[in-house]
């Protein structure tokens, strides 16, 4: 059977969740299975849980010779429609060269995001041309895309396998000059619509890059990725990310995505205790 | 800036051998860390003190920087730059009011001084729609690549050119800042009580062009400043993804550009209004700022011992070019008003500067996949005056502790009297080596 789908973006990043989301275009099903249905679910699980989000983050970043780094960052994520654009703060605490530095999205699904970049040795708001985003986020092995999200109209997708707890999808890049990798391999859980695993091949049909869902947690009823992972796995090295204190619908205000947190963080939306 | 003299130092070798061999311990240490540490569940809020109120900890970095002359110059030693700096920062909460200190010890061997200064030293309180926050504290704004058009918070030319971390273009102001947010617009203002300068350039590190020998010189000197205040004002607002901004200012130009009754050099009054925009286009940002100042002592241009106005107008354009390379083009334009006047009146025209300075600058930035090595270009070239300045660094981060940098600063032109042709004597390269913790 014959779906014929068109997903709009997967925009992403809920306030835990950075794994690439899916969908689908011209498609050939080996089931009556709704692809399109699928991925649609899985990008509003991954990255527009809730109206609006908060959480702590922690990146450990590994090279090949086992050196490590660290990235700590309280994020605030809210949502302008579901699926559609989102406002974007994170806030970064560690490491010390870092501290304080502040960095603003404002994701559009339609045009070009939206960013900018508060350095506070200058005291200057800097604005970030739009750029390849799939380049390092802060150095990690995580990319841009992982973190905002993979525009779904990129490419295209095919229903690969049903397992019994997962579907299985492959996704191909309409414009392969525009992207490091052929394909990708995504596993969505069935019941969670979450992406456990994504797999990706260089055209050499090599896996060189794997993206993971270490552990899932529900959260007020959300289920939500508490920790990823990112290896490179032709070159060695790896980043793990981890979330605490995530929370949901806490009614962010819209002015405090702006440029007066970037200068003057909102203290009382950042203030988590135990 | 209030740089306070402490003591020669007399143990410079010493000092340093001691610091380098603390830094070479706090790397090996590093290397030593587990990575299981780093998921040590305990210190996720200890490490957030902007959270977490009762956290208390102080950051910073230490580090040496040494640079060298390319070219001899008659006035100075090889040596262009050698720094040896404790930076320390903290934060702390305190009813509502947010305390921020950022301290800079350093010994500077070009001028034979400890000097202690703070780039931060203020108190920030928060209600409703307005942000206050008092003290010594760095201030920037407008739309300009390292030109400023509206920007008249102090500058730190000489470490600008000397190979200092960028940061330190920027000099702090003892200032207040009140910043206001509502629906229709936003607005900064900045009250300065004793007007803050540039730290502009002197003989201590650099020659450059004296107009009263007609030659290039390296005299030490204080300007006279002025015990007055200035105020500051930025109006804006967002509008789709295009940043709109008004400015205006009072107070002093910020570098001498005036001579007194007495014959000293001095800051003469300055009044100016200007505008900005930036918006993405053609997948990049441009820019466009303009601003004229109005030289308040000297409004006819007919003093030639002062200033004239002027007015100022930048275009600028960035894009990545290729992944992780990213460049950027700007024309500026400094057009001298009254021109007939300040070539009429003026004892030495041939040393005046041209009525229509034109200058472009390119800046090429490229970093690798893992973002530790990084590279930077930034060209000033100006058609007008025939001279050229290149800033050139790459930088190495294989941590998060250590930072290595190696640049040069190449100063070329026509001719002795132009803004960059009186430095070419004091072209550079440096290495910056900066431990963070």
């Amino acid at each position: 059977m014959q779906f014929i789908s068109t997903v709009k973006k997967a925009l992403a990043l809920s306030t835990g969740i950075y794994l690439s989301s899916l969908a689908l275009s011209p498609v050939y099903a080996q089931s009556d299975i709704d692809v399109r249905k699928i991925v649609k679910e899985s990008e509003l699980a991954s990255y527009y849980a809730g109206d609006d989000g908060r959480s702590m983050a922690r990146m450990v970043i590994v090279d090949a010779n086992g050196n490590s780094q660290i990235r700590q960052f309280i994020i605030l994520r809210k949502d302008i429609e579901d699926g559609k654009d989102q406002e974007l703060m994170v806030f970064f605490s560690r490491p010390a060269d870092v501290r304080d530095t502040v960095f603003r999205v404002v994701k559009h699904t339609q045009t070009d995001d939206d960013r900018w970049l508060y350095l506070p040795g200058l005291d200057l708001v800097k604005r970030i041309s739009a750029g390849d985003k799939r380049t390092s986020f802060v150095g990690s092995h995580f990319f841009y895309e992982d973190v905002s999200g993979r525009n779904t109209e990129l490419d295209d997708y095919e229903l690969v396998e049903e397992l019994e707890s997962s579907y299985r999808i492959k996704g191909t890049p309409k414009d392969p000059a525009t992207v490091e990798f052929d394909h990708y391999f995504v596993n969505i859980d069935k019941a969670t619509k979450i992406p456990l695993e994504v797999d990706f091949y260089d055209s050499k049909d090599r896996l060189y890059r794997k993206v993971s869902a270490v552990k899932v947690e529900e959260i007020e009823g959300i289920p939500t990725v508490v920790h990823s992972r990112v290896e490179d796995v032709l070159n060695g090295g790896a980043t793990e990310m981890q979330f605490r204190f995530v929370d949901y619908n806490l009614g962010l205000p819209n002015d405090i995505f702006s440029e007066r947190s970037l200068r003057t963080p909102p203290r009382d939306w950042l203030r988590i205790t135990n | 800036m209030l740089p306070l003299t402490l003591t020669k130092a007399s143990y410079r070798a010493r000092t340093l051998i001691f610091f380098i061999s603390s830094l070479s311990f706090s790397v090996n240490a590093q290397q030593a860390t587990e990575t299981d540490d780093l998921w040590n569940d305990d210190d996720w809020l200890e490490e957030t003190p902007e959270v977490n109120s009762n956290a208390f900890r102080i950051t910073g970095f230490g580090e040496i920087l040494a640079g060298q002359r390319i070219t001899e110059s008659e006035f100075h030693s090889d040596t262009s730059a050698a720094d040896i700096r404790l930076r320390l920062e903290t934060k702390f909460d305190f009813n509502d009011v947010l305390f921020s200190v950022k301290s800079d010890s350093y010994y500077d061997h070009v001028l034979g001084d400890l000097r202690g200064d703070f780039r931060d030293l203020t108190a920030s309180y928060s209600f409703n729609s307005f942000d206050l926050k008092a003290g010594r504290q760095i201030l920037t704004w407008g739309t300009g690549d390292f030109l400023f058009l509206n920007d008249f918070f102090p500058k730190d030319w000489q470490s600008f050119f000397s190979g200092r971390d960028d940061e330190y273009l920027k000099a702090p102001s003892d200032s207040v800042k009140l910043s206001g947010y509502f629906s229709a617009l936003n607005i900064d203002l900045v009250w300065v009580p004793e007007f803050d300068s540039d730290n502009y350039l002197t003989g201590d590190y650099y020659s450059f062009f004296n107009p009263q020998i007609g030659n290039i010189d390296a005299p030490k000197f204080l300007a006279d400043a002025p015990n007055d205040d200035e105020i500051a004002v930025r109006i804006y607002k967002t509008l789709n993804s295009t940043e709109l901004a008004a400015y205006f200012y009072d107070g002093f130009f910020k570098s001498p550009n005036a001579v007194d009754d007495d014959g000293e050099l001095t800051f003469s009054r300055l009044r100016s209004v200007g505008f900005s925009a930036r918006s993405p286009w053609q997948n990049g940002l441009v820019n466009i700022e303009t601003s004229y100042l109005r030289s308040l002592d000297d409004s006819s241009g007919r003093n030639p011992l002062i200033s004239n106005s002027q007015w100022r107008f930048l275009l600028g354009y960035e894009r990545e070019l290729f992944t992780r390379l990213t460049g950027s083009a700007q024309i500026y334009l400094e057009r001298t008003l009254n021109y007939d006047n300040l070539i009429r009146f003026s004892a030495q025209p041939q040393f005046e500067p041209e009525e229509n300075r034109t200058l472009t600058t390119v800046r090429l930035s490229w970093r690798n996949a893992n973002e530790k090595l990084r590279f930077s270009l930034f060209t000033f070239y100006s058609p007008s005056d025939e001279d050229t300045y290149w800033r050139i660094q790459s930088s190495y981060r294989p941590n998060d502790r250590w930072l290595f940098t190696l640049g040069m600063n190449w100063f070329d032109g026509a001719a002795e009297d132009t803004f960059f042709g009186q430095l070419t004597d004091n072209k550079n390269a440096y290495l910056r080596l900066r431990l963070s913790f």
